[in-house]
């Protein structure tokens, strides 16, 4: 990077299966008005508008950020959507990164949102190739023949997935902007229906509304701040092909080459002990131990080991998801950044209640489409 | 202001704008493209840093319709990637955006879909304020129809001024062979053609129409040994403004207005006369004199600047790449690979990308043949 990018303001919603007292544009500028009052700004002060969402078929609206720029004070700027699946949110905060280091721009407001109550995501999510059967099972009937791979390939117990699954519920209980928040145990896993086998209803991500927004800024920016930033170390997103012969959808390439990418830049040559906390995208409770392994937390066919032993529990040596992540809450196309955001959260100190104690650095990481996308940076308390 | 890079194109490839490929995917007709792009630049896939597209699920009638293009762009080992729900013009100023930020020194953009499997008016109906808009059932023509009736009232424009510039502009496409529309009908005979929406006749407006572009960037040091006459990027600049059509004067557009100052100023160009050639993606004449007068130039007429010497978009629009080709026509101008559309000692160019109803969003890039710092 040309020069040093911070984060100087987060704000994001409550998230609900259904915020039906706002529309789209009110829930977005929900996120966006939290974010420019954390950073202490309005915005007149701000240069650029990043805006991010997964499919537009989500709500029905193609490309919504043009019926978006009064909510999100994009009015006479440079606005930029970015849509990279699942993985978007955090592709669009890292683009925010790209127009702050470019020197072009000194503070930069990136947002992404999902108001998935506007329409069906199971039908939005089940794309119809031309001259392949519609598999019509969204996201979950998608990547199950994945964790089927991996539970083969690595040996993994049945209860570890269920683990996953309750350690994110209890997070989830100290985060004030969580969707699920319930308890559940590895029992009330274990004894809810199987979806996609061996998916089960309740290791699967929900359904929600909501938005995310933050405020990048220059490091003179960043100093003038009323906030301790956030410091971006290193960031990448990359893409990998779909139909490549011996792709290993399990342990995607572009996830461990992103992974380096992004490692080098932060100076990270032993993630599991230089990383503090990880807030990784597991919208089905199995891809916590997959990409355990995929980022280089622990070595190829471990993951699972590490969330049998509690190591990613609070409290323990990596807490993973404090803040109960995707498989609480959910608005897709906000998932990714607020990933992003509650790194930057942890670094600064300010992620209350699910606080990780003394973090100074932290991963933010998001995949999409199928296992083909990733994006992440590493946020760190120190410039 | 930070210190600048000297980024150029130096690859641009298309295939021609047509009705409708029926036998063809979008990724398919994509693929000859990016192949006919990098051998241009006499390189191979590994040579490119980053990659980006523009293109619209919408266009494709269904979720994640990039991920299709993946494989065609050659991802694969992977490659740092982004994909931008715009026209493909915005990917491009992107990727110059990260080449200032020193994130590559090359880089792929790619456009494409098709409009033509849809309906286009009612598609982009619903890019329309879902719950304001959107329901009064217009489509870009209808909403076009206003600002071109706003445009009238406050101009005093004439359906024969449009008719003038449509028959301008087809003209100039018969000299394009990536035109869609390339048989020249002088103005009396555009004026006989039925109203498409009133006050836009159907000889003034683009039939729908499908593409597929690759153009490569690449930053100084790299892109003279990819291309043996690049188009520098001098200035860029790009705006959005509100949507809601009552909250603004439709017969201006604010936003290319102010990008177009913003990216002259880059340039260092006290004027848009200062130009040899604009491109500009302009749907329709109404559109088309809005822009000449976000760039200070006459609303009708020819000259110098020479205005479309591709036909513009009039000429062939196909949607999330009409931008991205006026950047790619602006490069075969200056490069020396504008054939019989060639303006005469072309150096200095100017592209426009609108996307949005009645220029909502504006992009422009000014282009030379020489470095623009030092």
């Amino acid at each position: 990077m040309k020069r040093p990018v911070a984060v100087v303001g987060v704000g994001q919603t409550k998230h609900s299966a259904r915020r039906a007292e706002v529309n789209i544009a009110g829930l977005v500028r929900e996120a966006v008005d939290r974010a420019l009052l954390d950073a202490g700004l309005e915005h007149g002060d701000i240069d650029a508008v990043v805006i991010g969402k997964a499919p537009d078929m989500l709500e029905g609206v193609m490309q919504p950020e043009q019926f978006l720029i009064g909510a999100i004070g994009g009015h006479l700027k440079p606005v930029v959507r970015i849509h990279t699946a699942g993985s978007v949110g955090a592709t669009t905060a890292l683009a925010g990164v790209t127009h702050v280091a470019s020197g072009l721009f000194d503070r930069v407001l990136v947002i992404a949102f999902e108001k998935q109550s506007e329409g069906n995501a199971m039908w939005a999510l089940s794309p119809n190739m031309p001259f392949m059967p519609p598999l019509v099972a969204g996201a979950g009937g998608y990547f199950a023949p994945y964790v089927r791979a991996y539970i083969a390939r690595s040996g993994a117990p049945a209860h570890i997935g269920p683990m996953t699954a309750a350690n994110a519920r209890a997070n989830a209980g100290r985060n004030e902007y969580a969707h699920l928040t319930e308890p559940m145990t590895v029992e009330d896993v274990l004894e809810s229906p199987v979806l996609w086998d061996p998916i089960r209803y309740l290791e699967t991500c929900p359904s929600s509304d909501g938005a995310v927004a933050m405020v990048l800024a220059s490091a003179e920016q960043a100093k003038k701040g009323p906030r301790t930033p956030a410091w971006v170390k290193g960031g990448a997103s990359y893409a990998e092909a779909m139909w490549v012969p011996g792709r290993d959808q399990v342990n995607p390439l572009a996830g461990r080459t992103c992974a380096k990418h992004v490692y080098d830049q932060a100076g990270i040559t032993d993630p599991w002990n230089q990383i503090d906390t990880a807030e990784i995208y597991v919208p089905f409770a199995w891809f916590e131990a997959m990409w355990l392994e995929n980022l280089g937390f622990r070595p190829l066919g471990e993951g699972w080991k590490a969330v049998e032993r509690g190591d990613v529990k609070m409290g323990a040596h990596l807490p993973i998801n404090p803040s109960g992540g995707v498989l609480c809450t959910n608005p897709i196309g906000a998932s990714g950044m607020l990933r992003l955001a509650e790194a930057a959260l942890q670094v600064m100190g300010r992620a209350g209640a699910h606080q990780v104690e003394g973090a100074k650095t932290a991963l933010g990481h998001a995949y999409g489409g199928g296992a083909q996308y990733f994006a992440m940076w590493v946020v760190g308390s120190e410039l | 202001m930070t210190q600048l890079r000297n980024v150029a194109v130096v690859g641009f490839a298309q295939a021609p704008i047509v009705a409708h490929d029926p036998h063809r995917m979008a990724n398919e007709m994509l693929y000859p493209v990016v192949r006919e792009a990098l051998a241009q630049c006499g390189v191979e896939r590994d040579a490119i840093d980053y990659q980006t597209a523009g293109s619209a699920d919408y266009i494709d009638g269904r979720p994640f319709g990039f991920v299709a293009a993946l494989d065609v762009m050659g991802t694969w080992p992977p490659r740092q990637d982004s994909h931008l729900e715009m026209d493909a013009a915005f990917a491009a100023h992107y990727a110059w955006i990260r080449m200032q930020a020193g994130e590559c020194d090359t880089a792929m953009v790619v456009g494409y879909g098709k409009v033509s499997e849809g309906q286009p008016e009612r598609v982009l109906n619903l890019q329309l304020d879902p719950y304001y808009l959107a329901p009064l059932g217009l489509g870009p023509l209808s909403t076009a129809a206003l600002q071109a009736s706003a445009y009238m009232a406050r101009s005093g424009a004439t359906d024969a001024d449009f008719a003038a510039c449509a028959a301008r502009n087809r003209a100039a496409a018969a000299r394009n062979p990536h035109a869609q529309v390339r048989d020249p009908a002088p103005a009396a005979a555009l004026q006989q053609t039925p109203w498409a929406v009133e006050p836009l006749r159907q000889g003034y407006v683009a039939p729908v129409g499908e593409s597929a572009v690759c153009l490569i960037l690449a930053a100084e040091g790299r892109a003279e040994a990819m291309c043996r006459a690049p188009a520098w990027i001098h200035g860029v600049d790009q705006r959005a403004e509100l949507q809601s059509l009552g909250a603004r004067d439709l017969s201006r557009s604010a936003s290319a207005t102010l990008a177009a100052e913003k990216a002259l100023a880059m340039a260092g160009l006290g004027s848009a006369a200062d130009v040899d050639l604009v491109e500009l993606s302009a749907a329709t004449p109404a559109e088309e004199m809005i822009l000449r007068e976000s760039l200070r130039l006459p609303a009708q007429g020819d000259g110098r600047p020479a205005i479309n010497p591709s036909g513009g978009a009039i000429a062939g629009n196909p949607i999330m790449m009409t931008g991205l080709i006026r950047l790619g026509e602006a490069f075969r101008q200056l490069s020396g690979g504008a054939g019989e559309a060639a303006v005469p000692n072309a150096r200095r160019a100017i592209a426009h990308a609108a996307q949005g109803h009645c220029l909502q969003q504006n992009l422009w890039f000014v282009l030379g043949r020489e470095r623009r710092w030092s």
